[in-house]
């Protein structure tokens, strides 16, 4: 008897974990993420010359079973006020909440290629850490100050009290576009698992254009929360949105053996004091998060006053036929296969080098850095459904959906009028026939509804509030498989159970929403009626917190209707 | 043989607790029998408009058309056998239609005629077989007579099993490891139905189940089987997920409901989808696949950045692509590569996958469970470590009532009701028919499905050549091959590749049917080579040149 209510008690723990996600969910439905980061410092920073004034520190990282992580990370050094992009951090988050003195990851450090960043590093970690330090995998580093450690100089621990502390400076160029990592070069075993790494992102010169129908070439768009049109200096590289998952894990028991030695070493005023150490391997660790937050708190708002020490959140969003971006990085100490449903997205980058193909007949046109166009190979990166997540390793890759080749059409459109749609033709709508159909899809080139349809579909625009000013419900939509019925008949409600990310219909979008068979009260947490796909580590063992599913490694992709306002700074 | 007895109230009394809230069972089978033409007749008012699509394939003969295919599974437990002898408790589907098939390590996927019984007449005319004509007069271990055997029909043991007694029958303990093994076609319709009949050694969970298509391409949230966003079949219920074809590959399906516990458990299978290329007529000219184009929010069109199969370049700009002729006897190939370069002789789908035999014992005794901790102490090829993965399937084994022997033609594992059924299907031999067929190329597809920790394959003896990657052919966006040798592979939990062992080489002649050669396929991850405590065995199979 005892066995079987100690299962009982294990489920409920679990249903107990979910149901307390829920609140802090609902309080901020829609929140999502792009990249935020930080410029440089407000003053003494330039474009050309950024410079980052960074500090590594002890604080504690908020977890989703009540459990506060002590570990260390990097943070803005008080004063240094930096500058935020794409959006700064509300103002009712409080004074310097934005980037505080102790964050993991460390603060997204976000430069324009060519140019020369300065990052100065003082170390507050108590004194049994010793020394630390940051590398930049990547970039050829010059350090100065500090002492000499052996990777490169390291930063020794502040005396307690002290108000000067000899800083060390890093200074490189940023001599290509991409995704980076930086992460500490001291005791890394140890360190890198307190938290102690962060992102560097280099930002193309030239903004590339491709040809439209007519052979004119057009520049790529720069959609509302990009940090730029194109990931690299290279045509295929254009996208909508984007996103940056740092994979990391944390072992518990580690983090409070090294809590404990800090304590002891207080206790003693820091006199006779050992340096900190800990049990890292045989390697057991028990958090697995995304940019330092593990579900469901990854979906919550970035730059949350309830996580003082974790303002990035892991949150992606995107309309049908957009391109995200997807920058990946490594960040843990052994691998996470991190699976991202919906689609396959296309390699064009690992570790910041841009993947070519080593011979085209047809090369397209894309423009230098330096502003020359000139021919430039295809891309080359694999197609990946799973993503490996090696340790220490960024890859970029690029991801879209439009629901094409489904047979049936996901926006349901003739099943608002009758289930069976009956009387509504299907596939691509016939120029002029909008009479007989109410949300025509007229094909373009491609075979979807665009700009480039005739007659053309309405790219939509809100206004500065989020509201919808123009655009066609089903902008994107693959026409072949329009007014197309679902091919099934969907089982009996009775015997079915559903997720709190449905919408309570098969159909993607509000023109689904009536009639809806879920009560008024069900907990939806897409309110667009989009659709959500899980992304997720594929040892499936990471998506728990603590041992407790669901948690960990663990996200949802909403694609929302095109009509839907994505805020990102929410 | 009284254990098995109890096994129908158990059912019952399963069933019961669900009809609280619906009209005792919701079990609803669906494959529509209609032609790719839309003549036929539709078992449900929807199955018509989906059939009635044009299947004839662009810069193809109309004879290259897709079909409408059918599989059943249902969700269950049972128990399958390692390979020091141990039995473990599993989670995990098992066989609803193409029992015989899957028995023999085939897959169970099949048209919508033989699904429904070939002689199969609509409900209400007079003359045919009821609807899903399964009748077999044995249950899974050829001694137990099956109550619901119907002498005046033919035995047809591959049939959809509709009837809701029988779903309950077959279905309680039929797990298998991996499970039911899916094949389609490139423009196929799948109408893959889960049925679950409840695990009845775990009666306090009152588990659903669902199925992930993974990898499969522009998924629909609806099927894509994650309970989180979608819905879940409860006992006693079932749901018909519905898919096409749109890519060739290698990919695999999995239940999603509590991913840790339930993908621990054997909750994980087999999946791919042969390329329209194989349809090819004998000496024709294959159509050169093309990239698709996709409309940027600027307004250009610009090459399918998820471009599947990008064409072969010829030498210049100029110069035609290079196009591949099928000879006069037909050539299979694991992608549309436009040139032979992914062609086969034999296929291997290869799972791999891994047990932690404390999670398991957790698993069927209701203790809390440790996600955490979870070490695999198992390594699986296929749902057997070795030198099970060798023991082939004996094709056509029957026993004296000519029923496939469940004993000498797969291997099983008897449940707590005493009674033994196929447990794990297929064997990982791989066999190369050098002299004696001619064979030189072997694909395997290899996927992984460890919730615990990547796994690395090496060769010895026959390198190999990698020729796909998570499903998707290795080609640039400029045409070029960016297939490799190697001698070794590793794939992360939720990754598939495609290998192809290449024995044409002369230094192979001296592999004959009278003097074999053999080689290994194994995990030089040392550790991952044990069966538990046992110290040689594990992830390992061997290659068999002859």
């Amino acid at each position: 008897m005892t066995t079987v209510f100690q299962a009982i008690q294990s489920r409920h723990r679990a249903v107990r974990s979910l149901a307390m996600a829920v609140p802090l969910l609902l309080g901020s439905v829609g929140a999502w993420s792009a990249v935020p980061g930080i410029t440089g410092n407000a003053t003494g920073s330039t474009a050309a010359a950024p410079t980052f004034a960074l500090v590594a520190a002890p604080s504690r990282l908020t977890q989703p079973d009540g459990s506060a992580l002590y570990s260390w990370g990097y943070g803005c050094a008080s004063g240094s006020s930096p500058t935020f992009v794409p959006f700064a951090p509300g103002a009712s988050n409080g004074a310097n909440l934005g980037c505080p003195t102790m964050q993991v990851p460390g603060p997204t450090l976000i430069v324009k290629e060519g140019a020369t960043v300065t990052v100065t590093l003082t170390n507050n970690l108590p004194s049994v850490a010793g020394n630390t330090s940051i590398l930049f995998p990547g970039f050829a580093v010059t350090a100065s100050g500090g002492v000499a450690g052996t990777n490169t100089n390291e930063a020794v621990p502040c005396a307690a009290g002290s108000a000067t502390c000899a800083a060390v400076t890093y200074t490189f160029t940023a001599t290509k576009p991409g995704t980076y990592a930086y992460y500490s070069g001291t005791q890394s075993d140890l360190q890198i698992d307190m938290g102690l790494f962060g992102a560097v992102i280099v930002l193309p010169a030239a903004t590339q254009s491709n040809p439209n129908a007519a052979g004119t070439p057009v520049p790529c768009k720069t959609g509302p929360y990009s940090l730029a049109a194109n990931a690299y200096d290279h045509p295929q590289t254009c996208y909508d949105r984007e996103y940056l998952f740092q994979w990391h894990e944390m072992s518990g028991p580690l983090h409070s053996a090294i809590e404990s030695q800090v304590s002891a070493c207080a206790a003693k005023n820091g006199v006779g004091c050992t340096p900190a150490s800990g049990v890292v391997e045989p390697y057991r660790p028990n958090y697995f998060m995304i940019n330092g937050r593990s579900m469901p708190d990854d979906m919550d708002g970035s730059y949350l006053a309830q996580y003082p020490n974790q303002p990035y959140n892991g949150n992606p969003h995107m309309h049908p036929g957009e391109v995200v971006l997807m920058r990946t990085i490594g960040q843990g100490r052994i691998q996470h296969p991190f699976h991202f449903h919906g689609n396959h997205a296309r390699t064009i980058a690992r570790d910041g080098n841009l993947l070519l193909a080593a011979t085209d007949n047809a090369p397209v046109s894309g423009t230098l850095a330096g502003g020359v166009i000139q021919p430039m190979n295809r891309v080359a990166g694999p197609l990946y459904y799973t993503i490996a997540t090696t340790s220490g390793q960024t890859l970029d890759t690029l991801f879209t959906w439009t629901a094409k080749g489904l047979n049936w059409d996901v926006y349901g459109h003739a099943q608002n009028v009758n289930a069976a749609g009956a009387g509504f033709p299907q596939g691509p709508t016939a120029t002029g026939n909008a009479a007989v159909d109410p949300f025509p899809c007229y094909a373009d080139i491609t075979g979807h509804y665009t700009v480039d349809s005739t007659p053309p579909a309405v790219f939509p625009a809100f206004d500065a509030s989020g509201n919808l000013t123009a655009g066609s419900p089903n902008y994107g939509e693959y026409c072949a498989d329009h007014n197309k019925p679902i091919p099934v008949t969907p089982p009996d409600p009775a015997v079915v159970a559903t997720g709190q990310w449905y919408s309570g219909t098969p159909y993607l979008g509000i023109q689904a929403a009536t009639p809806n068979p879920l009560a008024p009260t069900f907990a939806k947490q897409v309110s667009t009626g989009g659709y959500a796909y899980m992304w997720h580590s594929h040892d499936e063992r990471e998506i728990t917190t603590n041992n407790v599913f669901p948690g960990g490694m663990m996200m949802m992709l909403i694609i929302d209707p095109p009509t839907a306002f994505i805020d990102e700074t929410q | 043989m009284s254990l098995r007895h109890l096994l129908t109230p158990f059912a019952a009394l399963l069933a019961l607790s669900v009809s609280l809230q619906a009209a005792a069972q919701s079990f609803l089978v669906q494959c529509p029998d209609v032609s790719s033409t839309g003549t036929g007749t539709a078992l449900h008012p929807y199955a018509k408009a989906a059939a009635l699509a044009t299947r004839n394939v662009p810069g193809y003969p109309a004879a290259v058309a897709g079909n409408i295919k059918c599989q059943q599974v249902v969700g269950t437990d049972g128990y399958a056998t390692m390979a020091d002898g141990n039995q473990i408790y599993m989670f995990g589907f098992g066989p609803g239609s193409g029992l015989d098939l899957l028995s023999l390590g085939l897959p169970g996927t099949q048209t919508a005629a033989d699904f429904n019984g070939a002689a199969y007449v609509p409900a209400g005319a007079a003359g045919g077989v009821p609807q899903g004509s399964f009748n077999s007069p044995y249950f899974a271990d050829g001694l137990t007579p099956d109550p619901s055997y119907n002498k005046n029909l033919p035995t047809n043991r591959n049939a959809g099993i509709y009837d809701p007694s029988q779903l309950m029958n077959w279905g309680v303990l039929s797990a298998n490891q991996p499970a039911p093994l899916i094949a389609i076609d490139e423009d196929d319709e799948l109408f893959l139905t889960l049925s679950n009949v409840g695990m009845i050694m775990r009666p306090d969970l009152f588990e659903q189940h669902t199925i992930h298509f993974h990898g499969y391409p522009n998924a629909s949230s609806y099927f894509d089987g994650v309970p989180d966003d979608s819905v879940a079949i409860a006992i006693a219920g079932s749901m018909t997920y519905y898919y096409t074809a749109p890519d060739a590959g290698t990919y695999f399906w999995h239940c999603h409901i509590t991913p840790p516990e339930h993908l621990q458990m054997g909750m994980v299978g087999q999946l791919y989808v042969r390329p329209r290329q194989n349809r090819t007529p004998a000496s024709t000219t294959v159509a050169n696949p093309s990239c698709a184009t996709m409309t940027l929010s600027s307004g250009a069109v610009v090459q399918d950045i998820l471009c599947s199969a990008p064409p072969v370049p010829g030498a210049t700009a100029t110069t035609a692509p290079v196009l591949y002729t099928q000879p006069a006897v037909p050539q299979k190939f694991a992608y549309n590569d436009g040139d032979g370069s992914t062609r086969y002789d034999v296929e291997y789908p290869i799972q791999m996958m891994g047990f932690d035999p404390n999670f398991h014992y957790v698993g069927m005794t209701f203790n809390p469970e440790d996600f955490a901790g979870m070490k695999d102490k198992y390594y699986l090829l296929s749902g057997r470590g070795y030198p099970d993965t060798v023991a082939d399937v004996t094709p056509g084994a029957v026993d004296a009532s000519g029923n496939p022997d469940a004993q000498t033609g797969t291997q099983s594992t008897a449940a707590s009701d005493g009674l033994a059924r196929p447990s794990q299907p297929l064997p990982s031999h791989i066999v190369i028919n050098r002299s004696t067929g001619g064979q030189t190329r072997a694909l395997l597809r290899l996927s992984n499905l460890s919730v615990t920790e990547l796994s690395t394959l090496g060769t010895i003896g026959v390198p190999m050549t990698v020729v796909g990657w998570n499903a998707r052919m290795l080609r640039d966006l400029a045409g070029n091959n960016l297939a490799y040798n190697t001698n070794s592979i590793t794939i992360g939990g939720g990754e598939s590749a495609d290998v192809i062992l290449d024995v044409s080489d002369s230094a192979y002649a001296a592999c004959t049917a009278a003097a074999p050669c053999t080689f290994f396929l194994y995990s030089p991850q040392l550790d991952h080579l044990v069966n538990d405590a046992e110290n040689f065995g594990g992830m390992m199979t061997e290659i068999l040149v002859q």
